[in-house]
């Protein structure tokens, strides 16, 4: 494993991803085989539960022609997240309980705050920022807001957490989790 | 396949009317012998049922329910399906220790998550209806003008009658004999007068509507306050509850999903189904279907050489075949110059070609459809029934932008053989085919050669439409009453192939 990369324990973080620069991952989130996240522009940090599916690629792009070392923009994305099978997220900042549905795509001048919905296949790549339990969706990207947030997939992360580890290698975590001790 | 979902229609088969549409989209008559498209089929309506449930509606209750079916709901937000979900809340005293937490329901939208929690609508606790109904304000007034205009056709349909009557009458009664009507007896004897029966009084009519001069006060806070676009509801979500019309987005209450119809077309000349589904909503297959695309050879395009004005090209297209019969297809112009002088020209012609099946009895194509035509075997006297509308051929309005030198020869295309694709053996048949015409061929499919050359006055980027008549021999598999044979006919149907635009010259 290339160092500065950090796996809270009771994360399950499947060999196959790709995981590269600078990356912390925490505790309790499952990244699936084939997910790449790559810190180009400056680390990046996951928070605890999130779920990271297949062919998604979670990249700190700094903008275009900004590359300096002096200036390292770091991409922080909270807990209980979810980010759907091949979704491009690009963000400079993502709160908690946000879904990133399947081929959604997210540039890198958007902040997402809390409890938002990006639908399937939608795209935001405008400077924007999105207020909490924004949800859009649809082929033209309509925008709503949510009532509340969306649930999280506790189900669906407990069967994973449970089925994962007996068909994949795993990524050791080597940093133990500050909180619970 | 995919090509006639996604892709541009570059062969065209010209329909009895005159439109042009690719293959996929054609009907065939088979008992008058003609391509018919969407537009040109009588459309009926087999039956009412909802895509979701799948549940069918008989018509009447499909009316009565306004076209909508009672249990599935549409968002109000994105059209979509709603879906119920189930969530677990707690008992309702909870202080009761042997309560046990309850089930309730509430309708989610998985495209936009919109619920019905959203407008507060109360979770239920059966999964299956008993949601609440809205009741439109104006529901009470509808009613009663619906009543109105009810009377006054019931009305005008006695008057009808009435009137009818008094014609037929042709007997005498005894009134008539006496001079006395029933209700003058009465009066003679002292009874009161009672109505007529049939004559109800006049239906009642609702109060008129009244214009009011008073204006709700122009609010200020539309031009003070910032609009919050997340509140307003768009104009599609507004026009799609007519009844009332929300202006925000807190007033939307889900739709009630609208029926769609399983339908059957018909041909107008001749009434006979061009396609039927099969009656219940979970089946997709067809009682009949009479697609172009199982009876007419299809045409594709297979290669073309860049085209360039007033140059001749070659073009290669691929025909096959998908019936169980052999056929053979010959090439005639598009627009015969006199069409009674080709046909015969035909006629002489079919006998003495060398077609490899040479026994088979080739019969002009006598349409039914047409009254006072000679009799032939194809009027089966036990299926046609008297054509509805005589359907006159209307002009083709396709301008062709380059001509094609019909090849002379004919060739033999074979029935379609599922089983030829897993078949090592290779081709097996010995057709003597004109080398110059035929390229290639494969079990019921072949390539043939044609030369054609564009307009001289074209310019770069014009579009190149070549067409010809394709005549196939048509086996018509209906069984007839007086002959078991099964009938062969000339068929002809008019291809348009768009092969795209001029190029520069060299």
């Amino acid at each position: 494993m290339s160092k500065g990369i950090k796996i809270v324990s009771g994360a399950i973080v499947c060999e196959e991803c790709k995981l590269r620069g600078d990356v912390t991952i925490g505790g309790g989130t499952i990244i699936h085989p084939s997910a790449s996240i790559i810190a180009e522009a400056g680390p990046i940090i996951i928070g605890e539960n999130c779920l990271i599916e297949e062919q998604t690629k979670i990249i700190n792009k700094a903008p275009v022609g900004q590359i300096d070392n002096e200036n390292v923009q770091e991409l922080i994305i909270g807990s209980n997240n979810v980010f759907e099978v091949d979704c491009a997220i690009e963000a400079i900042k993502i709160g908690d309980n946000n879904v990133f549905e399947s081929k959604s795509f997210v540039g890198n001048k958007v902040t997402i705050t809390n409890g938002c919905i990006i639908g399937a296949g939608c795209r935001l790549t405008e400077e924007q920022t999105l207020k909490e339990n924004t949800i859009i969706y649809g082929e033209n990207c309509n925008m709503r807001e949510g009532l509340d947030r969306p649930l999280p997939q506790t189900l669906q992360m407990d069967t994973l957490i449970r089925m994962l580890p007996n068909y994949h290698h795993l990524k050791k975590p080597n940093l133990v989790n500050n909180k619970k001790n | 396949m995919s090509n006639y979902i996604t892709g541009p229609d570059v062969v065209k088969y010209a329909c009895s009317c005159g439109l042009l549409k690719p293959i996929t989209r054609l009907y065939f008559c088979r008992h008058c012998l003609e391509l018919r498209c969407g537009f040109c089929v009588c459309h009926e309506v087999d039956s009412n049922y909802c895509g979701k449930c799948c549940e069918n509606l008989p018509s009447a209750e499909a009316r009565l329910k306004k076209n909508r079916c009672g249990d599935c709901y549409d968002c109000p937000s994105c059209k979509q399906n709603l879906s119920k979900r189930a969530a677990t809340v707690g008992p309702k005293n909870p202080e009761d220790p042997k309560a046990t937490p309850r089930k309730v329901y509430y309708l989610l939208c998985l495209n936009c998550r919109w619920s019905s929690r959203d407008v507060g609508i109360p979770d239920q606790a059966a999964a299956t209806g008993s949601w609440p109904e809205r009741e439109n304000v104006h529901a009470a007034r509808l009613q009663e003008i619906i009543e109105m205009y009810k009377g006054i056709v019931l009305a005008e349909k006695q008057q009808k009658m009435e009137k009818d009557k008094k014609k037929q009458r042709r007997f005498m009664t005894f009134t008539d004999r006496t001079g006395i009507t029933a209700s003058m007896l009465r009066k003679r004897i002292g009874l009161p007068d009672i109505p007529h029966p049939l004559l109800k009084p006049k239906p009642k009519e609702p109060e008129e509507a009244v214009a009011k001069e008073e204006v709700e006060e122009f609010p200020e806070e539309l031009l003070t306050k910032p609009i919050n676009l997340n509140e307003i509801t768009t104009l599609e979500q507004r026009l799609n509850l007519p009844e009332w019309q929300p202006t925000t987005v807190d007033k939307l209450f889900p739709i009630h999903k609208q029926v769609s119809v399983k339908r059957s077309q018909r041909c107008r000349a001749c009434e006979h189904n061009v396609s039927k589904p099969e009656y219940s909503p979970t089946s997709i297959k067809f009682k009949i279907q009479l697609f172009a695309f199982y009876h007419i050879p299809e045409v594709r395009i297979f290669t073309v050489e860049p085209l360039r004005a007033g140059k001749q090209c070659e073009l290669l297209l691929k025909f096959s075949n998908p019936t169980q019969h052999q056929t053979v297809i010959t090439f005639l112009p598009l627009f015969p110059s006199e069409d009674s002088f080709a046909s015969k020209e035909i006629k002489e012609l079919v006998p003495d070609e060398e077609v490899p099946s040479r026994e088979i009895v080739i019969e002009e194509k006598q349409p039914p459809s047409l009254p006072g035509s000679q009799p032939s075997s194809l009027l089966h006297t036990s299926l046609s029934r008297t054509p509805s509308i005589t359907v006159k051929p209307r002009p083709i309005k396709q301008a062709i932008t380059a001509n094609v030198e019909l090849p002379t020869s004919n060739f033999v295309l074979l029935p379609r053989d599922d089983a030829a694709e897993f078949d090592d053996s290779g081709d097996t048949h010995n057709i003597q085919d004109d080398t110059k015409l035929v390229v290639w061929r494969k079990s019921n499919k072949a390539v043939i050669r044609l030369n054609i050359t564009p307009l001289e006055n074209l310019n770069i980027g014009d579009e190149v439409v070549v067409g010809f008549t394709m005549q196939h021999i048509y086996v018509n598999t209906i069984t007839a009453v007086e002959s078991k044979e099964p009938q062969r006919y000339n068929n002809n149907v008019k291809v348009f192939q768009y092969l795209g635009k001029i190029v520069g010259s060299e």
